[in-house]
């Protein structure tokens, strides 16, 4: 296989990462304990919201770009937007949860986040 | 059961020895073939198949065949061919005389986002302009990247990401010939780029190129 590298950079572990997310993702499943139970359940709800909150954020964004918000509505969407921010780490901090946690390999698709 | 690797030009040059590998012919195109192993899926099995496919890349054009791909035997193999010979010989033409190379990208460090800023954002309207900012920023950082080597290969696919921080994930069709001058262009933009690492491997047969 490494006769396959053409040009390599001397750190190849972050290319990697995808793969132990895949174990964890399939160890998720049977590992089924009350406290686990909890925690994977907030993980669900809280990977849901932190997706929603990202696509409203980039439609705010993209309503910038276009020019049809007033500088008013510019700060108060972006004082929401960084107080969503800000609680969304609190809760993540709460149940133990990094970003990383807060997305779905989706197999071809990508990822959801 | 017959285990597919590769579909070709007939005639061709002679089958390499590895493996028991037949053809199953029409008038312009054949089916490699070997007798399929009734073993499990396995990763070891793959790169077998992989390994067999990249042999006979070495001296003939084709269209590589996933693993896995099995036929009840010869006569059905002989059949998928006549059944599919148009987009079969022009999806050939395309690939002629071209290998895969991939190239994934990732950003070194941490996300350039406003969370890790030294200085607090104070003002809802600065919070996004930093938003829109880096965005803007990745995007500009892929395409520094994928349009030089989009330019240089023969056609191009991106795929979604995988990985966080993964900003160029594509596979680019390029000339047999041109395969060092791609490389060396990747080793070119990785100088010009320093905060991004680049990952290029191949050459591939041409698996993200043979369907349409």
């Amino acid at each position: 296989m490494s006769d396959k590298f053409l040009h390599r950079p001397a750190e190849l572990d972050p290319f990697a990462t995808a793969l132990p997310r895949l174990d964890d993702a399939l160890s998720r499943r049977v590992n089924s304990g009350p406290e686990n139970v909890e925690r994977g359940l907030a993980q669900l709800v809280l990977t849901i919201v932190e997706l929603l909150r990202q696509l409203m954020e980039r439609q705010a964004l993209r309503r910038i770009d276009d020019r049809t918000l007033s500088e008013d509505e510019v700060e108060r969407l972006g004082q929401t937007f960084m107080a969503l921010a800000e609680r969304m780490d609190e809760l993540r901090h709460e149940f133990g949860l990094d970003p990383e946690d807060l997305n779905l390999n989706l197999g071809p698709l990508g990822n959801l986040l | 059961m017959i285990e597919l690797y590769a579909v070709v030009d007939h005639p061709g040059p002679r089958l390499p020895t590895l493996a028991r590998l037949r053809t199953a012919a029409t008038t312009r195109l054949a089916a490699i073939y070997a007798p399929a192993d009734d073993g499990e899926i396995s990763p070891e099995r793959l790169w077998r198949h992989e390994e067999i496919v990249e042999a006979l890349m070495q001296d003939r054009d084709l269209l590589p065949v996933r693993y896995g791909t099995r036929l009840d035997d010869e006569r059905a193999a002989t059949r998928f061919l006549t059944d599919r010979e148009e987009p079969l010989v022009s999806a050939l033409d395309d690939v002629r005389g071209a290998v895969e190379l991939a190239v994934r990208v990732l950003r070194t460090g941490e996300r350039p986002d406003a969370r890790s800023r030294p200085d607090p954002v104070t003002s809802g309207a600065e919070y996004l302009r930093r938003k829109a900012g880096s965005a803007a920023a990745e995007r500009s950082a892929t395409l520094a990247v994928h349009e030089p080597l989009s330019a240089a290969a023969r056609r191009d696919v991106r795929r979604p990401s995988s990985v966080t921080g993964e900003l160029l994930r594509a596979a680019y069709l390029v000339d047999r010939n041109r395969v060092d001058e791609f490389v060396s262009l990747v080793a070119r933009l990785q100088d010009a780029n320093p905060a991004l690492r680049l990952l290029c491997t191949g050459p591939w047969p041409p698996y993200s190129f043979a369907e349409r």
